[in-house]
């Protein structure tokens, strides 16, 4: 499958990336697609949430991880590729799965864990690896959004450190089962190689190898979002030799 | 091992410690055997390139929880936290970024309520001139743990020599790394014994304030930046700076003399150049009231031939805590005295903790010379 590529892109961004357009296009596509599932987690909390308040927060939310698939569909513009998404894509379902399952038992607190600690974890951490190295435009729209999505996780900590602080052991038993669950699906598809096939969202070929040709690595990508995901848990007080092994215990 | 929250928090709180103890893997190999125990036995170990790409992304944060008892009955509830400074990234070029994992760790060691903490390895090295580096201490101490490394390095001197049947007052010493906190404390213990002192560090202006201070009290001293310039002249070396060439001192040691690799991490072979030179590991004790890892990390962080064998650093913050000291013993570079090495040996010693067994890198020592020795008289 060739590259689609776009016509409004601006000549001075499509000649200086025109040799690593193909690999942007798949890391936007990954983006992208991680929005866009952002979007429907939002939107499917905003269902459960008992509070008026809450549900329109989410449901903003949802507009603003809208916005940054917008942003990342524009950045590929700019360098004149469409960007694909693929929200069924084999990782991203499971995902999706996963964050489903706690809609039925209108399990608020779940949902939080698996999008805010779990996904944005990775989004904040990757997000940022990439716009330290993108060039423009491209880089400078990874920086911010990474940026907002920190702030997403900000907000969603007071509400998941509040309710740790009525049963610490009810909410770290409820947290290392969704771990298992999400955590394992996200190290499979963060994994330096795609060992289980194709991942459905990348245009041709898996971009893992080519990653070193615009000063990335998957390798570089899944340690900053463990990190990310280590140091997230320390904030909200669980203990680090518990957090340490979950990390080491996870498929690679 | 447990894996969930509550298995871990069963093992106690994190917040009644007494002690803390930081580390960080001296070897891919160490690191490799510690996650290994952290995957559990029914996970195929990660393969060497996994582990060499995960581990410099790994916050410094708790691996264990460690429990050591006193012959007197004393026992002291510590935590073992690793900086998870990748191996490979010990030399300057990575000061910075190695100062901040251990000052993450110093911050793991206050949260968790830590009265006392030990600075292991090379995270004493990083921070024994920067200890306002460390964050706001709460209630809670720091010691570098140099001055049992010193009395350790002092003992298994003079237990070597006797062991050859040298005499160290005929002994031409050399120290090298003679400017950092160890190596001065070493230096001054042992100017008034030996016949003649050289000593060896790339700081030719520490050097000279060193010098001047041993020859007030009627020392012979010389000193030099250039290694090469003294290695062949002493048949005693102490190494308290980790070689990292070292060939620079093994290339021209003098045959047949007694070499002390007190560096961290051990990096003197007497399989390699070192002809007829005998090398053993300086700086560590053993305790013998007893040392529990929960999980169980025996013989993987504390990597030794004998069982119960820790480096000095971290025994200082142990011995102080079944002590009921809970001070700074151990702070800045160049104050460690006589006085205050025989202090903490008296303390370590109270409590069980004492000299190991003497080995090297082709194991144990003392046997062999024993039986040199023996041979030698009959």
């Amino acid at each position: 499958m060739k590259p689609l590529m776009g016509v409004n892109c601006s000549p001075v961004e499509c000649t200086s990336l025109s040799s690593s357009a193909p690999i942007w296009q798949d890391v936007l596509a990954q983006a992208m697609t991680g929005e866009l599932l952002a979007v429907m987690n939002y939107t499917s909390l905003s269902e459960i949430c008992d509070d008026p308040e809450e549900a329109a927060d989410a449901l903003e939310h949802a507009q603003i991880e809208r916005g940054h698939a917008a942003a990342f569909a524009a950045e590929g513009r700019k360098i004149g590729v469409d960007v694909p998404n693929n929200v069924d894509a084999r990782h991203w379902k499971r995902l999706r799965e996963a964050f489903l399952r706690c809609i039925p038992e209108r399990d608020l607190i779940g949902c939080l864990i698996v999008q805010e600690i779990m996904l944005e974890s990775f989004a904040v951490a990757s997000y940022a690896r990439v716009g330290k190295v993108a060039p423009g435009s491209l880089g400078k729209t990874f920086a911010r959004i990474a940026a907002e999505e920190e702030d997403h996780v900000d907000h969603a900590m007071s509400i998941l450190r509040t309710e740790r602080a009525l049963d610490a052991p009810r909410f770290d038993d409820k947290l290392y089962r969704l771990h298992l669950d999400v955590m394992t699906n996200l190290a499979k598809m963060l994994a330096k190689e795609c060992k289980d096939g194709h991942c459905e969202v990348c245009h041709a070929n898996c971009v893992k190898p080519s990653l070193f040709d615009v000063s990335l690595s998957a390798a570089e990508l899944r340690g900053a979002s463990l990190q990310q995901y280590l140091k997230t848990l320390d904030m909200l007080g669980i203990p680090g030799e518990a957090t340490l092994a979950w990390v080491t215990q996870l498929p690679v | 091992m447990g894996d969930s929250v509550a298995s871990v928090a069963g093992r106690g709180r994190t917040t009644d410690v007494d002690f803390a103890l930081i580390g960080h893997p001296e070897s891919w190999r160490a690191a490799a055997d510690v996650l290994a125990v952290l995957r559990g036995p029914e996970r195929t170990p990660l393969p060497d390139d996994e582990i060499k790409d995960l581990l410099p992304w790994i916050p410094s944060r708790v691996v264990c929880h460690v429990e050591v008892g006193s012959i007197v009955g004393a026992k002291a509830r510590g935590l073992y936290i690793d900086s998870f400074i990748p191996p490979d990234r010990l030399e300057a070029a990575y000061v910075h970024e190695n100062i901040a994992r251990v000052r993450g760790a110093a911050v793991c060691a206050t949260r968790a309520g830590a009265k006392i903490v030990s600075l292991g390895g090379f995270s004493s090295i990083l921070i024994e001139g920067n200890f306002e580096q460390l964050p706001d201490r709460h209630d809670t101490v720091f010691t570098t743990g140099n001055t049992l490394t010193v009395a350790f390095i002092v003992q298994g001197l003079h237990k070597m020599c006797a062991l050859d049947g040298r005499n160290l007052q005929r002994s031409t010493l050399l120290v090298v790394g003679a400017t950092g906190d160890v190596g001065s404390g070493c230096a001054r213990c042992l100017a008034p014994i030996v016949k003649r002192l050289l000593l060896s560090a790339r700081n030719v202006e520490r050097l000279r304030r060193l010098a001047a201070e041993l020859q007030t009290q009627g020392v012979q001293v010389e000193i030099a930046s250039d290694l090469q310039r003294f290695s062949a002249e002493a048949d005693v070396v102490i190494c308290a700076a980790s070689l990292a060439s070292p060939s620079l001192l093994l290339g021209r040691i003098a045959p047949h003399a007694l070499v002390c690799d007190a560096g961290y991490p051990k990096n003197l072979s007497p399989r390699t150049e070192l002809f007829g030179a005998k090398v053993f590991f300086g700086g560590l004790g053993q305790i013998t009231g007893g040392l529990k890892f929960a999980p169980d990390f025996h013989g993987i962080l504390n990597r030794h031939p004998f069982p119960d064998v820790v480096h000095g650093c971290l025994l200082e913050g142990m011995a102080l805590a079944l002590e009921g000291r809970f001070e700074p013993f151990s702070q800045g570079r160049g104050s460690i005295t006589q006085a205050r090495v025989e202090e903490m040996e008296t303390i370590a010693a109270r409590h069980g903790i004492y000299l190991a067994p003497l080995y090297n890198a082709d194991g144990p020592v003392e046997d062999e010379l024993h039986c040199h020795a023996e041979g030698s008289r009959g």
